[in-house]
């Protein structure tokens, strides 16, 4: 099935290549000195100072930005250069041929009236599965019977819940896999990250309260296995004094998905929380494959009910998990330092943007000071080293 | 393609790919990228280039808006600015960085490359009197390193001073003491530049969507 998909898609998908210019990605100094050290050779030391040159690189970018700016493609979401046949991520819908609109229409039927009854019944079976089976996990006695119980029923349920979405997932690097007494810390696109990465381990969750089905589920599972749910108003200390106990005691995973689907202070803080613990973080990327199926979760159009149909309706959701050697907060780190690291490792491996923690910085203010950098820049590599023939 | 073209839009598009040696198909992405910033309408003028915030960020960019309408990059006489442009005006400025085709011949290339160069010299000599003086020279560098409160006036100025100097001995050799150099002309400009990468140095790469999969 999967494969007659991919022979549909007719070009493979290049990330980040968006707009019809390829922008390079080099910075000023690299740049400048490339152009400097092409030209004239007399200065073989590399002393920069002004160089007619030097304006060939502003020159160009500005030209760039006059032919393609970033602003108007930053925020819609990422293009795929080949239409993959769902009308969903066609934003430019034009008609385009007709043999493409039957192609289009046989995927819909496939994918409505084939594969989506199948993916409910499994979703429904792995559903009810959970919360059957962690209930009756929960009537064990405590110990490690219970224990070995409840990690195969939570893996099982995971299992077929993600082949309910029909998700195809690459993990990598698994030797550096989460283990006992750490904490698991991953980027959040979409509430599918908490099902794959919990079928591929045992994790302890900690997340707030929902209500409705999810919360059905969650009361369900806490029986079998202590995660933590809290409420957004709650006090988080008491939850934070349970966590570093049971942390202690070498018990469990916990697993904290950082990321801005919630975005929420008390959850901030209670994120920032978890750094201080001072427990072995393993940081973890997961990052989406949007050729099969869009995964983002634009949580003010949709409910979940909705987001998970359409999920159901992809073709699959493809995405790739990065299991990032761990990361122990350094003695002169502070929390917010610490998580600011392993934020960047993340979004350095899962080749993501990597943004401030406040998300409410503006626009503006960041401009300014990026364009106060790269002029400061280029003007230290000219005037540091002009102080420094005019000393000698 | 998806959009059907009517016979006299392609008629124009093949007189613009002889004139400026884009190809239809990057026609036809900077004229959607010309009707976005003019606002769909015929012409644009200095205003219009306010709405591309990333160009905030470049320090020179004020010349390189001007660069647009310099009538000698327009080739439309030897100095003066435009009001405005049309969409050949525009595609005449953007040929200036269109990657040198090797399959040229040397002299194409040479041609070429001599026009890229011809851009960046207008860019500094601002009152289009051939030569870059000291103090035109003074006002790019003055230009790149603004925006840093640590520099003061008087660093450009003796940044400028120097890197004229610099220009003097390679054009004029040895200088006389009471000789004056007058400024660099475009012929000391491309000899200061020479052996200067710029055919990858200054060009933008389109990408080549073309084998996007649209069937027929």
């Amino acid at each position: 099935m999967e494969r007659g998909a991919k022979e549909k898609n007719h070009q493979l998908y290049k990330p980040y290549t968006n707009g019809i210019i390829a922008k390079d990605p080099t910075s000023l100094e690299e740049e400048i000195k490339e152009i400097r050290r092409s030209g004239s050779n007399k200065t073989l030391d590399n002393t920069p100072e002004f160089e007619l040159s030097d304006i060939f690189y502003f020159c160009r970018k500005g030209m760039e930005t006059i032919m393609d700016d970033e602003v108007t493609k930053r925020f819609s979401a990422e293009e795929l250069e080949s239409w993959n046949l769902l009308s969903r991520t066609n934003y430019n819908f034009q008609y385009i041929s007709l043999r493409l609109t039957v192609l289009w229409g046989l995927g819909v039927l496939i994918r409505y009236c084939f594969l989506l009854p199948l993916r409910i019944a499994l979703a429904f079976t792995g559903i009810s599965l959970l919360v059957v089976g962690t209930t009756v996990v929960g009537y064990l006695p405590n110990g490690r019977f219970k224990e070995f119980m409840s990690k195969h029923v939570h893996l099982m349920c995971y299992r077929i819940c993600v082949r309910a979405l029909t998700a195809i997932i690459t993990y990598h690097d698994r030797e550096n896999r989460p283990r006992n007494g750490g904490i698991c810390v991953a980027n959040h696109t979409s509430p599918i990250d908490v099902i794959i990465l919990a079928s591929d381990g045992y994790y302890a969750m900690v997340g707030q309260v929902h209500g409705g089905l999810m919360g059905v589920i969650q009361r369900a599972m806490v029986k079998a296995c202590p995660h933590v749910w809290f409420e957004r108003s709650e006090v988080k200390d008491r939850h934070l004094v349970s966590l570093k106990k049971r942390l202690v005691s070498g018990h469990f995973i916990v697993s904290c998905i950082l990321g801005t689907c919630i975005n929420n202070t008390s959850v901030m803080m209670f994120k920032k929380g978890s750094f201080e613990i001072g427990a072995t973080v393993y940081p973890v990327a997961i990052k989406y494959d949007p050729q099969f199926g869009d995964a983002f979760w634009n949580s003010s159009k949709y409910g979940m009910v909705t987001y998970l149909l359409r999920m159901m309706t992809s073709w699959a959701i493809v995405c790739s998990v990065w299991y990032l050697p761990p990361m122990t907060r350094e003695a002169d780190e502070d929390a917010v330092q610490f998580a600011n690291r392993v934020k960047s490792a993340i979004a350095r491996q899962g080749g993501l943007v990597d943004l401030l923690w406040d998300g409410g910085l503006k626009r503006e203010k960041v401009k300014d000071t990026f364009k106060e950098e790269q002029q400061k820049l280029y003007s230290k590599m000219i005037v540091g080293n002009h102080e420094d023939r005019s000393r000698s | 393609m998806g959009v059907a073209h009517s016979h006299s839009a392609s008629e124009e598009v093949r007189e613009l790919e002889g004139k400026t040696g884009f190809s239809s198909y990057q026609i036809e992405q900077l004229h959607r990228r010309f009707k976005q910033l003019s606002g769909d309408q015929p012409t644009i003028r200095k205003e219009s280039f306010n709405n591309v915030p990333d160009l905030e960020l470049n320090p020179i960019r004020s010349r390189i808006v001007r660069a647009f309408f310099d009538h000698r990059n327009l080739r439309k006489g030897p100095s003066g600015l435009a009001e405005e442009i049309n969409f050949e005006d525009f595609l005449t400025i953007m040929s200036y960085f269109r990657p040198i085709d090797t399959t040229m011949g040397e002299e194409q290339v040479a041609q070429s490359r001599k026009e890229k160069l011809r851009f960046l010299f207008h860019m500094y000599d601002a009152d289009s009197d051939g030569r870059i003086t000291l103090e035109e020279y003074r006002n790019v560098v003055e230009d790149l390193l603004s925006g840093n409160p640590h520099i003061e006036k008087e660093s450009a100025g003796s940044i400028a001073k120097g890197a004229m100097m610099e220009a003097a001995s390679v054009c004029l050799g040895q200088m006389e003491p009471d000789q004056v150099y007058e400024g660099i002309t475009f012929e000391d400009f491309l000899k200061i530049l020479k052996g200067i990468d710029i055919e990858s140095k200054m060009h933008i790469c389109f990408l080549n969507m073309e084998t996007m999969a649209l069937c027929h």
